[in-house]
């Protein structure tokens, strides 16, 4: 990039190095601790002495990894920031490359922020439909509930919902569609945009006019006061400060111009990581009686394409145990699921309880507690057994489960067998009830205390619970939570403003201008209050 | 017994002084401001009061149910109100430019501590027993983060919609329909100053050509780009606070429910609320996009995140149904 300075600029920058014969024809810096800027200016220290004998025209090199120090003409960076956007290519050839060929005319209707915005209501207005409409039900509750001579608003009917899909909101195509076009907004955005500002952010820009400076959204101009005193106080309150002669520019917050950018890679990461668990995972869900086994591979079943079974699918699971804690109230507290994994070869490889919140990890496998049953009920009758009695659900509704179980007296081959009823609502008591079906009793499994129905002494020696457990892999997980992490941080750095400020002594003035992007409203404040730190001098400096 | 005693004296102090704080609100825009300066000062000392009575509600909420006061909706509606006064002390504290916040924070605080004690919702106050799910360490950081967010991104959106309010009044009829022929030379006027102003930056100026109809624009329009920026800088650290919230639910569904995301209602208009609020900060970026446009997002987003913490309850549908009510 070739910069041609006008004359105006040539005439300021002559003016200084009349005015003050101290300036050096080099940068030097404050911070002796960044000692990678430090070698960076030492780069460019042979051209910068070539420019004080030809100052017209000099040739300042784009390198990513050492920022050079520019001239700004204008002042305004923004301006520069749309032609530096220009003949960015140089800047993305890095991994970017394939970019490149993609027309550049598809980049800049993708990255037209109008455009973006619209994706996102649009997504919003898909997932709220999403809310409003009954998904994964049958065709024919769509029929009943939206018919076709009345339709909802007038014109939306169940053909609507299965033309677009709208049953299955979140995996119809015209959601996911939306989701991709979002990404590659992102993604043009990032580069087209982002980059190039990000790239003019780095570059310190000295200004070299009073004029410049003034345009900025903050100027004072100090009557006698010396740059290297603003300096020292703007390195105090946290400001990389960079000085030439008579120039300075300071920065904060660069963090906050990169944010963005970690922001929309975040999400790019978090959308691969989605695609990547509903195309490479398996899933599955059992209910394994207390001591009983399963094979992993049996209940997982693969949910996409990419979902590639492993060695551990063969591990067997053993249920050692399902207990549940409950509230003096009675009501259930917690699951608990005393689980050994056994390869192979039967040995146990890892034994652990598991409960809600605290899920079992091994090679990849997920397996968490998601929910019980009442499988059994061990009794003896007079002394025999025990007898296990299978319960079976009665009644579901919502979260309250009723298990039942009957106990047959007498001829069991007689046409109507009478015999014991017995129900539970959790694995604490069982309601026995007696042949005629009056109430009989309750007892507490394991407290041996008989209960006598028609000189029967029947005592309910165990309930035996069911462990409802939840099998998962999920390949896509730690991409998802990497982009989780990373989003949660670039938001959080987002708020930071990146604030910059510039100086220029012009005689025993120093005008001094400064911008951010963001806390616009402190950043006067916090200017004045650094300018009021400034010591007036009381003796010339430039005498 | 003690608890409960303690509690009761507690919302009653927090609720009876945010209704004198607001009844003095009302009366500081009724009456001449200059008059009852003192009393502005008392409404904000009234707030850091409530703001320790709600403390100490929380907290002994938290001793005696022995869990994160955050497991039902009058618990979060609490802490909710919790959160409004703690922004309007930061903004009380942060005394360095003068905003309206506090003009939002009151009246909104004690708005939800009402409607959390009104009979609307009886019993709700009864701290309920935590369902196994809800057994995490999880529950405190998701729902702390999420009632924070919403409380940040509710102050930003309704200083946007004062912002509306603000731009689309007719600016009095004083002078507006007096006289029409200086209509049109008080708005070139007006636009005049304004370009002025922008380019120059120089407040003094503006005491040299004072001119009532122009003062009263040049404040209006500087109240305007206190609310616009006010409102950005609110919503952006919601925007914060939601974030963290939702990303740290998805962990937490992937520990218990086995999936970080299950297209849950509420996780969906979490996440709309979102996208709603994203919108709105990449306006803002744009500098060519007037505050107003801005402000109609914000104001869109007001009404989702009720639906979001509200609606989705008001049905008790899907996962997060552990705070769902029903109007008696």
């Amino acid at each position: 990039m070739i910069l041609t300075l006008n004359p105006k600029i040539l005439y300021f920058s002559k003016a200084h190095h009349l005015q003050s014969p101290l300036s050096r024809p080099y940068p030097y810096f404050y911070r002796p601790r960044n000692i990678s800027l430090i070698t960076n200016c030492n780069l460019q220290k042979p051209q910068d002495g070539n420019k004080s004998n030809r100052s017209i025209t000099k040739t300042i090199s784009l390198s990513d990894s050492a920022p050079p120090v520019t001239e700004e003409t204008n002042g305004d960076v923004s301006g520069s920031a749309d032609r530096s956007g220009g003949n960015s290519g140089g800047g993305g050839k890095e991994g970017l490359g394939f970019l490149k060929r993609i027309p550049r005319k598809v980049l800049s209707v993708l990255s037209n922020l109008p455009l973006a915005i619209t994706e996102m209501f649009t997504i919003s207005a898909l997932m709220a439909l999403g809310t409003v409409i009954e998904q994964g039900e049958t065709l024919d509750f769509y029929v009943q509930k939206y018919p076709e001579d009345n339709p909802v608003l007038g014109f939306f009917t169940w053909r609507w919902i299965t033309t677009l899909g709208l049953d299955h909101m979140y995996s119809a195509p015209i959601f996911l569609g939306m989701l991709v076009l979002l990404g590659a907004s992102l993604m043009a955005c990032t580069y087209t945009t982002q980059i190039p500002l990000v790239k003019v952010a780095r570059r310190w820009s000295f200004m070299k006019s009073d004029e410049s400076i003034k345009k900025q959204d903050f100027a004072d101009s100090l009557p006698r006061a010396s740059v290297r005193d603003l300096g020292v106080i703007l390195m105090g309150d946290g400001y990389e400060v960079f000085m030439k002669g008579p120039s300075l520019y300071a920065f904060k917050g660069l963090a906050g111009r990169y944010a963005p950018i970690g922001v929309h890679i975040a999400m790019l990461l978090i959308m691969v990581g989605g695609t990547l668990s509903a195309t490479g995972s398996f899933r599955g869900s059992v209910t394994v009686p207390q001591g009983l086994n399963f094979v992993m591979g049996d209940v997982l079943s693969p949910i996409g394409f990419l979902s590639f079974p492993t060695d551990t699918f063969n591990a067997e699971v053993h249920v050692n145990r399902f207990t549940m804690d409950y509230y003096d109230s009675g009501e259930v507290s917690q699951f608990h699921s005393d689980l050994s994994l056994r390869d192979l070869n039967g040995k146990e490889v890892l034994r652990k309880t598991i409960s809600v919140n605290d899920p079992l990890r091994y090679g990849g496998i997920t397996i968490y507690q998601t929910d019980w049953s009442f499988s059994a009920l061990q009794v003896t009758k007079d002394g025999e057994g025990p007898f296990n009695l299978a319960m079976a659900p009665l009644k579901i509704n919502g979260d309250k489960k009723l298990y039942g179980t009957f106990l047959p007296v007498g001829d069991t081959n007689a046409p109507n067998v009478k015999g014991i009823s017995m129900l539970a609502r959790d694995l604490q008591s069982i309601v026995v009830y007696d042949l005629e079906g009056k109430f009989a009793g309750i007892r507490r499994p394991n407290s041996k205390l008989p209960i006598e129905i028609d000189g029967m002494k029947i005592v309910i020696e165990d309930a035996i619970g069911s462990t409802g457990l939840e099998l998962k892999t999920d390949p896509g997980v730690p991409i998802v939570y990497a982009g989780f992490g990373a989003l949660m941080l670039t938001t959080c750095i987002s708020y930071l403003s990146h604030s910059q400020v510039w100086a220029l002594q012009n005689g025993t003035t120093l005008v001094v201008g400064g911008r951010t992007n963001r806390a616009k409203n402190d950043f006067p404040d916090d200017m004045n209050r650094l300018l009021d730190q400034v010591p007036e001098l009381i003796k010339t400096s430039v005498d | 017994m003690i608890f409960s005693i303690l509690e009761h004296i507690l919302t009653h102090i927090s609720f009876s002084v945010v209704s004198i704080v607001l009844t003095i609100y009302f009366l500081t825009f009724l009456v001449n401001l200059d008059e009852i300066i003192g009393f502005f000062d008392s409404s904000d000392k009234g707030i850091i009061i409530t703001f320790f009575c709600i403390t100490g509600l929380l907290f002994t909420r938290w001793i005696y149910s022995g869990h994160f006061p955050l497991s039902n909706l009058y618990e979060s509606l609490i802490f909710l109100s919790w959160a409004f006064s703690i922004i309007h002390i930061i903004s009380y504290f942060n005394k360095k430019q003068k905003n309206h916040l506090n003009a939002i924070t009151a009246p909104s605080a004690i708005f939800i501590q009402g409607f959390a004690t009104s009979g609307l919702l009886n019993k709700m106050p009864q701290s309920a027993i935590l369902v196994p799910a809800l057994q995490s360490q999880w529950l405190m950081m998701h729902v702390s983060m999420m009632i924070l967010g919403y409380g940040a991104l509710l102050c930003g959106s309704l200083l946007s919609i004062a912002l509306l309010v603000i731009t689309f009044r007719k600016v009095g009829p004083t002078f507006w329909n007096k006289n029409i022929k200086t209509k049109n030379l008080l708005n070139e006027f007006f636009n005049f100053n304004i370009l002025y102003y922008i380019n120059e930056r120089n407040s003094i100026l503006l005491q040299q050509n004072i001119n009532f109809s122009f003062s009263r624009n040049y404040y209006r329009y500087q109240l305007i780009e206190q609310l616009d920026y006010w409102s950005f800088r609110i919503i952006s650290l919601g925007f914060i606070f939601l974030t963290v919230g939702i990303l740290s639910g998805a962990v937490w569904a992937n520990e218990t429910w086995g999936s970080y995301w299950n297209w849950d209602p509420k996780e969906t208009w979490a996440f709309i609320t979102w996208t709603i609020f994203a919108i709105y900060l990449h306006i803002k970026t744009n500098r060519n996009v007037r505050g107003i446009n801005s402000a109609i997002v914000a104001s869109i987003g007001f009404l989702l995140i009720w639906i979001c913490y509200f609606g989705v309850n008001l049905l008790g549908i899907g996962l997060h149904s552990y705070g769902s009510f029903t109007l008696n």
